[in-house]
């Protein structure tokens, strides 16, 4: 029973899934898809470089860059496990398109990014739906992801305080450990962030605290491989650390970058007429 | 029949009469005294019972009512006229801040306050929910709002430019955060544009129900202001006066202050249920008092009948002695109005008695889920309003009178020959 006809009105009208899932986790899928783009070794001095400069670094290989993906994204919980196949697009940091292509009950659901807009779309209702401020934090097609923060991909420069904690010689390469405090104001609820980076701006994990600094969720690269010309983490994985036995795995299975993308691409029409 | 109470001095002349009426009356009344007593017991628990069950529910009514206007409208408020239907920052009052202050402070209305008040998502590291968030100042809301400030941990707000955030205890346990732990607000700007800050929660309220816990968050007013990009404006005013129940005179004075563009509305209005609620409990209460009298005017009119019934031939025998049947008739109907006065007294000394020592407050917490299903709080409050007690005994009273006409007027129809013959 509600109350006040009021104060009903003024409660947004949405259920809010309880979700236990990675949230940051469509920034970590977004980033691992622009960052992607890299994937070469630049001179630097790790010595003195900063974190400040590491991570400006990696979103700056991305700007302009296009990339077209596919990848399948496997939700595993302890009683079952679901494979889905996807299709992405991306343009610079702005535009992304992500489809569906299997099974084929969710064949065609796609979110579209416009900048800090997005929508999604789904072909069994033929609407398209301008995802609205109260459904940024669900869960995002079931998985450990949710929509909040994918429109925006430099907040680790904007609301977040970088320093290196650790750098080390992996195989020869260097592998920084940035730990990210985020500012007072940020639309940030992680206690601290900790990223683990390869001198080819290659991830290895990313892990989020709570505000008592235990660790909550944890993004790994669990294979890195080449495809499209390009070295990267081609499987990833995002697990909940307090819940055992559930994770999301991120499998990339062909990519290509720079390659002409028509402006088309990430508009609404777009959205809907895809592959079904 | 022995112990007829003949008046001692009879006398035929007018001039004595009026007091031999209730003279006879009085002494009719105490010739059964255990009889008498009863009734007197009998009206006097229920007029206690209509005063007090009156009072408890008028009690309940109140604190919903309070905690209703308390958790919103105040007792009017000003809105831009899509506002209702769409609480939506793009409904912005369309008069800036800074001259609605003025207006106010012109029209020498007291209490007041603005507010931005928005949907909005609160996050933590493990739990989201959808709030109502509250832009304010909190040196202009200190009078308004159900805030316990007393109750509130750690701090309240401190200005409308403050840059923490207050909310629910509830809440916190939903979210699993606590004083000091940062949470993430997110709501629209006027361009539906995602606007997102983080918080610190600097203090915990607490209010009468939960629902006001988990429903509310308190930001200072520039703050969001600010964060919502709205510049100077607000998307309600609030205004109060004195009593809940008399909204007219601010209604008028708030409405004389604002054009067209916006809809001023009364706290009735914008609480439908609880508006209706106070008119329905005014109905209730004689609906209530009448069932309880009709209970009591069978013991009322028995009692009279018998009365009667027993004086039959000392009826008579006045009657033959040359009393006129009004006076008859006046005698009873007054010894009846005297047992009605009497236990009326007796009933309103107990239910003042019975009500004083729970001023208090009454503590229903076993109940409290009920009581807050229905938007009361768990502790109750009696309350003795004098128009409640003057309609109990009125009612009482009038229908009384009513009640005794009919045993008099037989009584006083009584033929003297018959009456006095009349075997026992």
């Amino acid at each position: 029973m509600t109350r006040f006809s009021e104060e009903s009105s003024v409660r947004p009208n949405f259920a809010f899934n309880r979700y236990r899932g990675v949230r940051r986790g469509w920034r970590a899928l977004f980033m691992s898809l622009l960052l992607i783009g890299s994937g070469a070794s630049y001179g630097f001095d790790p010595d003195t470089v900063t974190a400040q400069e590491l991570v400006t670094r990696a979103i700056d290989l991305t700007r302009g860059h296009t990339s077209e993906a596919k990848f399948s994204m496997t939700i595993h919980r302890p009683t079952w496990e679901r494979t889905s196949s996807l299709h992405a697009w991306t343009r610079g940091r702005e535009d992304a398109l992500i489809r569906f292509t299997a099974p084929a009950k969710d064949a065609g659901n796609a979110t579209l990014k416009q900048g800090q807009k997005m929508w999604t779309y789904t072909p069994r209702l033929n609407r398209t739906i301008r995802l609205p401020f109260s459904l940024m934090s669900q869960s995002w097609a079931g998985s450990d992801f949710s929509y909040t923060d994918l429109s925006r991909s430099d907040d680790l420069l904007v609301h977040y305080e970088l320093n290196i904690t650790q750098r080390e010689q992996v195989d020869g390469l260097w592998v920084f450990t940035i730990v990210a405090l985020p500012h007072d104001d940020a639309p940030v609820v992680w206690g601290k962030e900790e990223l683990v980076l390869r001198e080819d701006n290659i991830i290895l994990r990313q892990t989020f605290f709570d505000q008592d600094m235990q660790p909550l969720k944890e993004m790994r690269t669990l294979d890195i491989g080449e495809l499209g010309g390009r070295t990267f983490g081609t499987r990833m994985r995002m697990v909940p650390l307090d819940e055992p036995d559930h994770y999301t795995e991120l499998h990339y299975e062909a990519a290509e970058f720079d390659l002409p993308l028509q402006d088309r691409l990430f508009t609404q029409f777009s959205l809907k007429s895809g592959p079904k | 029949m022995s112990e007829v109470a003949l008046p001692r001095a009879v006398s035929t002349r007018g001039a004595q009469a009026w007091w031999l009426q209730p003279k006879l009356a009085w002494r009719n009344l105490w010739r059964n005294h255990r009889r008498t007593i009863i009734m007197l017991s009998a009206i006097g628990v229920g007029v206690w019972a209509m005063i007090f069950m009156t009072a408890l529910t008028q009690g309940m009514v109140n604190e919903m009512i309070k905690d209703g206007i308390s958790s919103l409208p105040g007792r009017g408020q000003v809105h831009p006229p899509d506002y209702q239907a769409d609480p939506n920052i793009n409904n912005l009052v369309p008069t800036p801040d800074s001259e609605l202050a003025e207006k106010f402070t012109t029209a020498e209305i007291e209490q007041w306050a603005t507010r931005i008040k928005v949907p909005a998502v609160i996050s933590s590291e493990r739990e989201s929910r959808g709030v109502t968030l509250l832009g304010i100042d909190p040196a202009r809301e200190r009078d308004i709002g159900f805030v316990d400030y007393a109750e509130v941990v750690c701090r309240f707000l401190e200005s409308a430019d403050d840059k923490g955030i207050v909310i629910g205890e509830k809440l916190a346990d939903t979210l699993e955060t606590e004083v000091g732990k940062r949470i993430v607000i997110m709501s629209q700007d006027p361009d539906n544009d995602i606007a997102d800050r983080g918080f610190r929660v600097v203090g915990l309220f607490s209010a009468n129900t939960e629902n006001l816990e988990e429903t509310y968050v308190f930001a200072g007013k520039e703050t969001i202001q600010t964060l919502l990009k709205v510049g100077d404006h607000v998307t309600e005013a609030v205004v109060v006066g004195d009593d809940y129940r008399d909204v007219e005179p601010v209604f008028a004075a708030t409405q004389a202050l604002f054009d067209n563009g916006v809809v001023v509305s009364r706290w009735t209005d914008l609480n439908s249920y609880l508006g209706t609620m106070l008119r329905v409990m005014d109905g209730f209460v004689l609906i209530w008092v009448i069932v309880i009298f009709l209970a009591l005017s069978f013991g009322l009119v028995n009692t009279l009948v018998m009365a009667v019934f027993e004086r039959v031939r000392e009826i008579g025998l006045m009657l033959a002695l040359g009393m006129k049947p009004s006076s008859i008739l006046g005698q009873i109907v007054i010894e009846s109005m005297m047992l009605l006065i009497i236990g009326l007294a007796i009933g309103n000394v107990l239910a003042f008695a019975s009500i004083e020592p729970l001023k208090s407050g009454i503590d229903l917490s076993i109940v409290a889920k009920g009581m807050e299903m229905m938007g009361a709080s768990s502790v109750l409050y009696p309350q003795l309003r004098s128009e409640d007690i003057i309609l109990a005994n009125t009612v009482v009273l009038i229908l009384g009178f009513f009640a005794s006409l009919s045993p008099a007027w037989r009584a006083s129809r009584y033929q003297p020959v018959e009456a006095i013959t009349k075997a026992d």
